[in-house]
């Protein structure tokens, strides 16, 4: 109608515009870097057996860390059992400080979740045993859920390392 | 479809046809197909069926350890440091929760699970009588104190029944928290040997100012505080209560009757004037009309077993069993613990009552129905070994305890090692060594038990009356896994061991004793300064370990201990014995070294042994001496053996 609302539609299209014109495309990168190390020019760079197999060999020479029905047809609380694992991972590598020389494994069963891992021999048997009883009774007070904890000691960090990169 | 419905319908009735036919032309009589009654199963009565068919297995450390081979506990105080470790993470956890309530409130079990529901915190405004009912279920004392305080502050009615429940439960436990039932470990490992019969009860708690508080008494309320009393023996108190209960005509219940006559030893001193206490008070009980029960039985027999020894105790305790039995009233274990009290006593006549006893209670599931039950199998298991000294008794007992679920009846940790202890050792000594050591002692230690000092002295004693040295090293390894080494008694007993039966020359168990000997005297030498106990090297200790080594050829340690002898005059108590320092002078004399052998004799010589001089003609025979060692030696041992040479 008036000379100031033509100016103000205008400036509005051009500023859709530009705000269109931000969109910036590169070219297809095929590039995949997730779980892979790199290799250092030392090749002095410990690796696990599950640090040095990549993603894509999961189900052909690895397997999962988290087992539960949650991603199934009818399944129930996926994400709610996604953040509890989470959970449980950050737990036990807090309370059982620099001990885990493996990933944490979760596995839910019926409504018991076992939590397996492997750890150094570096405290004494009694201290394991208290931290054991502590963490199955605060995990399964906080995730209502009757928790048991699997653990396998190993006497030295360099036993579980499969390859230096 | 006409069709298809006749064929069907003849089809059915060719079937019908059949079966009439083939039932008509069977020889067989009809056999009526009875459907027996369903048997209503639990929930979990298929994983108990299935268990009862896994047992113990002994190579295996119980199943509350870690599956692992750093975390398997290979000492009793291993075990019991492990399991109270895990049971004090537990009560870390425990504590966490109740300090820090407002982060556990959440609920997300469905179906909900009422262990991890959020705690209660009891608050000023809504307390009812419902809530310090709940809490009394509960077995919660602190809560129900607070509740029951803060009740009465706000002047709130509390009914009689629950009133009622309040005064049962404090006086159950004396006003004290108990320990949760969730902590089965510490439970487990009390030491329940040592409880001292003494007051415990407390005065003027809050069980007896509710007593007070009730206006009129009834027998209920009088029944539970004079069961209270008599529990934590304040006796004094219990008996007026009772008289007053009496005089005011009230019925108390079996159980009062039942705990008055178990502390009547604290109230007559006499056993006549016990007898006739306890009669009195089961008149009372007839006059009143009160049903005796199990409980009764077992506190008349308790007071029977206090009564020394005496052909009238036991004439009493028979009567009694027999009187009860022909209520219907079956005798406990605790009954039976009670008669072979009265029975076996240490300086008493044999008895061989756990023979008759025996048949009543083989091959029978027993439960738990008196809270002295789980003294049975320690006292029975006892005797076997104490009193009698029969192996066939034990064996029986033994599978007895093993029958069924009757292995819950051992009581707690103490009980069990007790248990073992004596079973052990009444085999021991009965067996032969080799059916002992296969059957018994490989299966139990050390994940069933574990064998303490004395027992293993026994063990020693054994394999030394049967010269079996070849189980030595074995027990020798088992020593050291349970940290006995620290034991003189022992080590000299292995030592002597080994002495005295000299295995062949070219048999391996040489090298096995000359370890042996060798880890005692680096357990010796290199044990903490600071230790109060030390043990201290004596000279046939010495001489004994140095036999060991040479027997083994093995020159080098045996050169040490000669260097010990030597400069260690002072510490080193007493003097090896001849045969050690002939040995090792024979093996200088192989290894041609002059010098250690005049120093061997020069020891000789300041220890005053006469033979010293024969050892000298003997190394001067064998082994030409240069003329630094014949002017040594002449100066040690004089100049006349030169001249008996010559």
């Amino acid at each position: 109608m008036s000379l100031v609302n033509l100016k103000q539609i205008l400036t509005k299209c051009s500023l859709q515009q530009t705000q269109r014109s931000l969109l910036h495309t590169t070219a297809i990168c095929n590039r995949v870097q997730s779980g892979r190390y790199r290799i250092t020019a030392k090749k002095d760079f410990p690796l696990t057996y599950e640090m040095a197999n990549p993603p894509h060999q999961i189900a052909h020479r690895k397997s999962w860390n988290s087992w539960n029905t949650s991603n199934l047809q009818g399944g129930l609380r996926s994400s709610e059992t996604a953040v509890e694992d989470m959970f449980i991972r950050k737990f036990m590598l807090g309370t059982w400080h620099g001990l885990f020389v493996s990933e944490i494994i979760v596995k839910r069963q019926h409504n018991m979740i076992r939590v397996a891992g492997i750890i150094r021999q570096s405290i004494s048997p009694r201290k394991v045993y208290f931290l054991i009883g502590y963490s199955e009774e605060l995990l399964s007070y906080w995730l209502q859920c009757p928790t048991k904890i699997e653990l396998q000691t190993v006497a030295d960090r360099k036993d579980v390392i499969f390859k230096y990169i | 479809m006409n069709t298809i419905a006749n064929v069907l319908r003849n089809r059915s009735n060719l079937k019908l046809n059949l079966t009439q036919i083939t039932r008509l032309s069977s020889n067989v009589s009809e056999e009526k197909i009875v459907i027996p009654k369903a048997i209503p199963r639990g929930p979990t009565d298929i994983l108990r069926a299935l268990e009862s068919t896994v047992s113990r297995d002994p190579t295996a450390t119980h199943y509350k350890y870690h599956d692992d081979p750093f975390l398997i506990p290979m000492s009793n105080m291993g075990k019991r440091t492990f399991a109270m470790a895990q049971e004090a993470g537990r009560k870390a956890a425990y504590w966490v929760r109740e300090q820090h309530p407002d982060l556990f409130q959440h609920q997300e079990a469905d179906p909900p699970i009422k262990p991890f529901f959020p705690k209660m915190v009891y608050s000023e405004d809504e307390v009812t009588e419902d809530t310090l009912k709940h809490v009394i279920d509960e077995v919660l004392i602190p809560d129900a104190k607070k509740i029951y305080k803060l009740m009465i502050e706000k002047g709130m009615e509390i009914s009689k029944e629950t009133q009622q429940a309040l005064l049962d439960l404090l006086c159950f436990y004396n006003n004290e928290d108990t320990l949760s039932e969730e902590f089965i470990e510490e439970r487990w490992f009390r030491n329940s040997a040592k409880e001292k019969v003494r007051k415990t009860w407390a005065d003027g708690s809050l069980a007896e100012e509710i007593f007070i508080s009730i206006e009129n008494p009834d027998a209920a309320a009088y029944s539970a505080i004079i069961q209270g009393m008599a529990k934590h023996y304040q006796v004094n108190r219990a008996w007026q209560l009772f008289e007053e209960a009496q005089g005011k005509g009230l019925e108390v219940n079996t159980s009062t009757y039942n705990s008055i006559i178990r502390v009547t030893s604290f109230m007559k001193e006499s056993y006549d004037l016990r007898w006739s206490f306890v009669n009195d008070i089961l008149s009372l009980m007839n006059k009143a009309k009160t049903k005796p029960n199990l409980g009764t039985l077992n506190a008349c027999l308790e007071i029977v077993s206090t009564m020394g020894q005496s052909k009238t105790a036991k004439s009493y305790a028979l009567k009694l069993l027999k009187e009860f039995k022909s209520l219907g009233i079956e005798p406990s274990l605790a009954s039976w613990y009670h008669v072979l009290m009265t029975y076996c006593k240490e300086r008493g006549p044999v008895s061989t009552i756990l023979n008759d006893i025996l048949p009543h209670i083989e091959n029978k599931e027993h439960t738990i129905r008196d809270i002295k039950d789980t003294f049975f199998f320690v006292t029975a298991m006892d005797i076997c070994r104490n009193h009698l000294h029969d192996k066939d008794l034990a064996q029986r007992v033994n599978k007895l305890l093993h029958f069924g679920n009757n292995y819950n009846l051992i009581g707690d940790s103490y009980k069990e090692s007790i248990y073992y202890r004596h079973y052990f050792i009444v085999l021991c000594e009965t067996e032969p060594l080799d059916e002992f050591m296969e059957n018994i002692y490989n299966k139990l230690v050390p994940h069933i038990y574990v064998p303490e000092p004395g027992v293993i002295a026994e063990v020693l004693k054994n394999i030394d009356m049967n010269s079996a040295v070849e189980y030595l090293p074995k027990i020798w390894s088992d020593m050291l896994i349970f940290d006995h080494t620290g034991r003189e008694n022992l080590l000299n007993m292995v030592m002597n061991i080994m002495i005295n039966h000299k295995p062949d020359e070219s048999s391996e168990l040489n090298d096995k004793f000359s370890k042996i000997a060798w880890g005692i005297w680096s357990k010796i030498e290199n044990q903490n300064e600071n230790r109060i106990q030390k043990l201290a090297f004596t000279g046939e200790m010495l001489g004994n370990i140095m036999i060991m080594v040479l027997r083994n050829n093995d020159f080098e340690k045996a050169f040490e201990v000669m260097q010990k002898l030597d400069k260690g005059m002072h510490s080193v108590v007493g003097v090896p014995k001849l045969d050690a320092l002939s040995m090792f002078m024979d093996h200088c004399i192989k290894e041609k070294l002059p010098t250690t052998a005049i120093q061997c004799i020069q020891y000789l010589t300041d220890s005053g042994f006469p033979e010293a001089e024969d050892f000298a003609i003997r190394l001067n025979k064998s082994l030409t001496l240069d003329e630094t060692h014949l002017g040594r030696l002449g100066k040690i041992v004089g100049e006349q053996f030169l001249q008996k040479k010559m």
